[in-house]
């Protein structure tokens, strides 16, 4: 407490990490703004009601937030933990219950409509899950080692998983996986446990993987349907190969896998087509051609729209302010005054990390489509929130580092 | 690194969790290397691929002019066409679908205490529609937007127009980027009132495209040849189009001959497509490059002489024959006829069956250009050939004024015959004294026959045809010329004596068009200068502005010369005037014009048409006497004879000439004709 290193010469914050977290919004402003101001409508809607203008509300929303958060020390928010985690919980409940939780229209029941707002609470149950999961594994280290205490901080991560992915929402039930497994990690679980909970995991995938892509039908898990033909778009596997159809049928098959891989085609065709250089922000054709479908080219597909019109060049920008973010990130947690604040930090970083990873895997056509977003650039509320309240908690920590 | 300082201490977690977050980074960075590096390329091209449609567009074609370049024989009138701009429709198309979605169905009337609750008489139910039948409702609205778009032109237009929902369908599938015609070809009439309605209809809009079109009509359809529809694409021009505008070829003469020339470059458009299919903007990257305008030697006023004098003067509507004009200093072909004749407009836009039947008549044949394209024989035009060679071999010491006696034809007295062997020749002329003149004159085949086994004068026939070219086509370039027979000097060595008599009468195996005869009586006219006949005097820019040079054709180019004396010529001359002029027997006495004095020599010869024995009438002429000008060649096919049928074709084309000379002394130059 009383080393020399702690002076006021020693910044609060992490400004290296700020400045890079300020970088990704306003790219993300621009290419909101990009991939949604398209000419075609003769009567736009005012500014106050377009998409680029409430990106900035809700990146104001989440700047209040995060320096709300900031404000309390992380062991004092600790406290509430089981209380998050249940709420968490409970969200995600209220969330599968058909009253509450909408559709869109998309087949998976993942918002809660609060009127002025489409909650996510998945995008939430992730912060929450790392919150609970970080505070449970700051105990005496003998106890880790305890299967019990294995085992307990397994069905920590299990309950929210099988939740989310009843949504279904499987992209998000995924990021739980890597986040959970950094986390206990670090925390210094022995490796033995997670060596077999990796075994055990990979041999579960894979089965269901082949269960899912190669199986006769009624030996199949049962899945969604548009989840299964995800998968086997991203595998490049022929929709007709398993079922013996007749022709009209598979004709139909054909056309349907057309349709299905239409989306990663055009994303990968306007992620190429931007080459090295780019064409410009708001050049770009496949968006404003309407190839890259309308609803997901803000959300989901924001990469697409940005490497296309700034091209490698901006694709690299990107990345280097994910990596500023993941690595500054990475260091808060080698100065977190404690294993509390470590896990945290490790928890976010692991979490934004696999969103970027497999969202823009996906435009490259290395992941599969899952409605992952990418932090600070994706519209959408929660997301936005939720990841700049991630932030707030790696500032937090960062703000009570050791030697503070 | 700076967090790897800091992190090296003790933390093996915190750097494994490092590593993975480095490697994935760099794998990201690897896959978006390698797609927007190293695959770009292809990444743009299905990107261009997918949206974007290339359309060429065809250059203005160039027009044809006759000789004082200033009578277009060929233009380009505009066709006006009303079109209608799908992507414009829309609007129309959502407001359609979505009035025609059900949202509500009645289901039933409600149940009794709901009506004692004096709530409403039916219940109806929200109704959630197939992909199928949503799909069926869309195209239902579609159609129906189209359909009103295309009833609104037909009230504008005051006339009923069909809308074919099969071809919109195939328009919509395979070429949505392009504007739907609606009606093509509006008259003036339609025109005014489409344009009365302005504003037009949203998506409506009128199209102009040029269409080939001759003001003249029939004059000189067979010389101008036609045009197909052809929208394939020159060599070196881009191959590979989307789509293609409407565009023309040339089938056959000056149209096909100088179609490269007239066609013009095309240029090319892209339209951008969004991803439903629909025209987004368009492009033009390369433009048209107009064709050339090809001024002709023909004159306008001379080829309708001669087109109408040959059913006026000859066999009536039905006359088959050809008229050459050309000027026999310098090869112009002032006129190039065929008879029948065809209106060249009714190939374009679509030929009509009833049109098609008249031109494919088989006995008439109207699209033959039988100045070029057909081949007779001679007939007695030869003989003038035949005394050249006389004249000019001086081992057959032939004198002109040495008399022949005619035999007469122990079967018919009245007539004249030769046996060559035992083979006989038939002699029109009655039986008597003939010197070159006469035999000339009354065109004596017994005098030419015994006379041309003269030694050595067959050998000089035979040469002099050869210097003519006889049997090789005149190089026009018009897809429609025959070359004509006659035999080399070896295959004549190795004839009998009946062979060569046949051959000195112009029958036998020697056929020749009219444009070649013409050629021979230029030379036998322009002192034996074998010309090459001039269609085409140059090609020039199309637009002013443009400053592309013109290509002349030098006119007067000579082939050959035929190398007999100016006295042999003389001689001839004077005994080819008196074809016109000697008042008895002279059998050209029809083409006689006041004023002018023509040479001239008639002809018949024998052809076999479907196994049946015809006759080809022929009259060739030139004039002035003194200082030959024009050279008129006619045939006629079943004449009555030379003189009957072709002269007074002649003396209509000589006629049109005086005017034309009369015409232009007043205006210019001093001429020839005066003397």
């Amino acid at each position: 407490m009383f080393e020399p290193i702690n002076s006021d010469q020693q910044p609060r914050v992490d400004k290296l990490q700020l400045f890079a977290v300020a970088g990704l919004m306003i790219l993300g402003t621009a290419f909101v703004y990009s991939a949604t101001m398209v000419g075609g409508t003769d009567f736009p809607a005012p500014w106050f009601h377009q998409k680029w203008f409430h990106q900035i509300i809700w990146y104001g929303l989440g700047l209040g937030a995060a320096l709300t958060l900031c404000l309390v020390d992380y062991h004092s928010l600790a406290r509430w933990s089981t209380v998050v985690y249940w709420l968490t919980v409970i969200a995600l409940v209220a969330v599968l219950i058909p009253g509450i939780g909408t559709t869109h229209g998309w087949g998976a029941r993942r918002w809660i409509n609060l009127g002025f707002f489409q909650f996510q609470p998945s995008e939430f149950a992730k912060l929450g899950v790392i919150f609970a999961l970080a505070s449970y594994l700051s105990r005496p280290a003998e106890e880790l080692r305890m299967p019990r205490i294995f085992g307990k901080a397994l069905g920590m991560l299990a309950l929210p998983f099988v939740l989310i992915m009843k949504e279904p929402d499987l992209g998000s039930a995924l990021v739980l996986v890597p986040t959970g497994a950094a986390m206990l990690l670090a925390a210094g679980i022995p490796q033995r446990f997670l060596l077999r909970l990796m075994a055990g995991a990979a041999i579960l995938a894979a089965l269901f993987l082949v269960d899912v892509l190669l199986a006769p039908p009624n030996w199949q898990i049962k899945l969604e349907d548009y989840q299964r033909r995800r998968l086997l778009v991203y595998f490049g596997i022929d929709y007709t190969s398993s079922s013996h159809a007749p022709k009209t049928e598979s004709e139909r098959l054909h056309k349907q896998q057309f349709d299905d891989s239409h989306n990663v085609r055009q994303a990968l065709i306007s992620v190429g087509s931007g080459g090295l250089r780019g064409k410009g922000w708001r050049q770009g054709t496949q968006n404003a051609l309407g190839y890259l479908p309308r609803a997901v080219a803000h959300n989901d597909f924001i990469f697409s729209v940005l490497a296309e019109e700034e091209g490698f060049v901006g694709s690299v920008t990107v990345l280097a302010l994910y990596a500023v973010v993941l690595f500054t990130g990475i260091r808060i947690a080698g100065q977190a005054r404690d294993r509390l604040g470590k896990l945290m930090a490790v928890g976010v970083v692991t979490l934004l990390f696999s969103h970027v990873f497999i969202n823009i895997g996906m435009n490259i056509r290395i992941m599969p489509v899952t409605g992952v977003p990418l932090p600070l650039l994706s519209y959408g509320g929660s997301s936005v929130l939720g990841s700049l309240i991630a932030m707030g908690i790696l500032q937090n920590v960062y703000i009570h580092r050791k030697g503070y | 690194m700076l967090i790897f300082d800091q992190l090296k201490r003790n933390d093996p977690q915190l750097q494994l969790l490092a590593v993975g977050v480095l490697s994935g980074l760099l794998v990201l960075l690897a896959g978006l290397w390698w797609v927007q590096v190293v695959s770009a390329r292809d990444y743009q091209n299905t990107l261009e691929s997918q949206s974007f449609r290339t359309v060429r567009i065809p250059a203005a074609r160039g027009k044809i002019f006759d000789r004082s370049g200033t009578n277009v024989l060929a233009d380009n009138r505009p066709r006006y066409s009303v079109n209608l701009y799908l992507e414009e429709l829309r609007g129309q198309f959502q407001l359609n679908y979505s009035q025609s979605i059900p949202v509500r169905v009645v289901t039933n009337s409600p149940v009794f205490w709901k009506r004692w609750m004096g709530a409403s008489n039916v219940s109806t139910q929200r109704v959630r529609l197939s992909r199928e039948q949503l799909g069926v409702l869309s195209w239902q609205s579609r159609e129906q937007a189209a359909r009103l778009a295309v009833r609104q032109i037909s009230r504008s237009l005051q006339q009923p127009l069909d809308f074919d929902p099969l071809e919109f369908e195939t328009h919509y599938r395979q070429r949505l980027a392009m504007p739907y015609p609606v009606i093509t070809d509006l008259s003036t009439v339609q025109i005014a009132r489409f344009e009365e309605q302005w504003p037009l209809p949203p998506g409506v809009d009128l199209e102009l495209q040029p269409l080939r079109f001759y003001p003249h009509q029939s004059a000189a359809a067979h010389l101008l040849g036609s045009l197909k529809y052809d929208d394939s694409s020159k060599e070196g021009e881009d191959a590979e189009f989307h789509y293609r505008l409407p565009d023309y070829r040339g089938v056959i003469g000056i149209e096909a001959g100088f179609d490269s020339e007239l066609r013009g470059h095309a240029g090319a458009k892209s339209v951008l497509v969004n991803n439903l299919g629909y025209r987004q903007s368009e492009n033009i990257w390369s433009p048209a490059q107009p064709g050339r305008n090809v001024v002709l030697t023909v004159d306008l006023a001379i080829q309708r002489a001669a087109e109408e004098a040959l059913p006026a003067m000859a066999m009536g509507p039905d006359t088959r024959g050809a008229a050459v004009v050309m000027e026999v200093d310098t090869g112009d072909v002032l006129a190039l006829a065929s008879a029948p004749s065809f209106n060249p407009n009714v190939f374009l836009p679509k030929l009509s069956l009833a049109d098609n039947k008249r031109l494919t008549d088989p006995h008439l044949r109207p699209q033959i250009n039988r100045a070029i394209q057909m081949q007779y024989q001679a007939g007695s035009t030869f003989k003038t050939i035949v005394a050249l060679a006389l004249l000019e071999t001086p081992e057959a010491r032939f004198n002109p004024n040495e008399k022949y006696i005619v035999a007469p034809n122990p079967a018919k007295p009245e007539s004249g015959i030769i046996y060559i062997g035992n083979q006989p020749f038939h002699d029109t002329v009655a039986p008597g004294e003939y010197d070159l003149r006469r035999a000339l004159v009354r065109s004596s085949n017994a005098y030419f026959i015994a006379n041309g086994l003269r030694k050595g004068v067959f050998e000089r026939v035979v040469q002099l045809g050869h210097r003519l070219h006889f049997g090789e086509p005149l190089g026009l370039h018009l897809n429609q010329e025959a070359s004509g027979n006659f035999p080399s000097p070896e295959r004549a060595r190795t004839w009998t004596a009946g062979n060569r008599a046949n051959l000195c009468i112009g029958q036998g195996e020697m056929d020749v068009t009219p444009l070649q005869l013409a050629v021979m009586t230029c030379a036998l006219a322009n002192g034996g200068r074998v010309l090459q006949p001039r269609l085409v005097q140059r090609l020039e820019s199309q637009s002013p502005v443009l400053s592309e040079p013109s290509v002349f054709f030098p006119g007067g180019v000579v082939r050959d010369t035929l190398g007999v004396s100016p006295t042999s010529l003389e001689i001839l001359h004077k005994d080819m005037l008196a074809e016109t002029e000697d008042a008895q027997e002279g059998t050209g006495r029809d083409a006689r014009v006041a004023g002018l004095r023509i040479c001239g020599k008639t002809g018949t010869a024998a052809r076999m048409e479907h196994g049946v024995k015809r006759n080809t009438t022929w009259f060739i002429s030139f004039a002035p006497y003194e200082h030959p000008k024009y050279a008129v060649v006619v045939a006629v096919e079943d004449g009555v004879s030379g003189g009957h049928s072709c002269a007074p074709v002649a003396r209509k084309i000589y006629e049109a000439l005086l005017l034309r000379e009369r015409g232009s002394f007043a205006g210019t130059a001093p001429l020839a004709l005066a003397h």
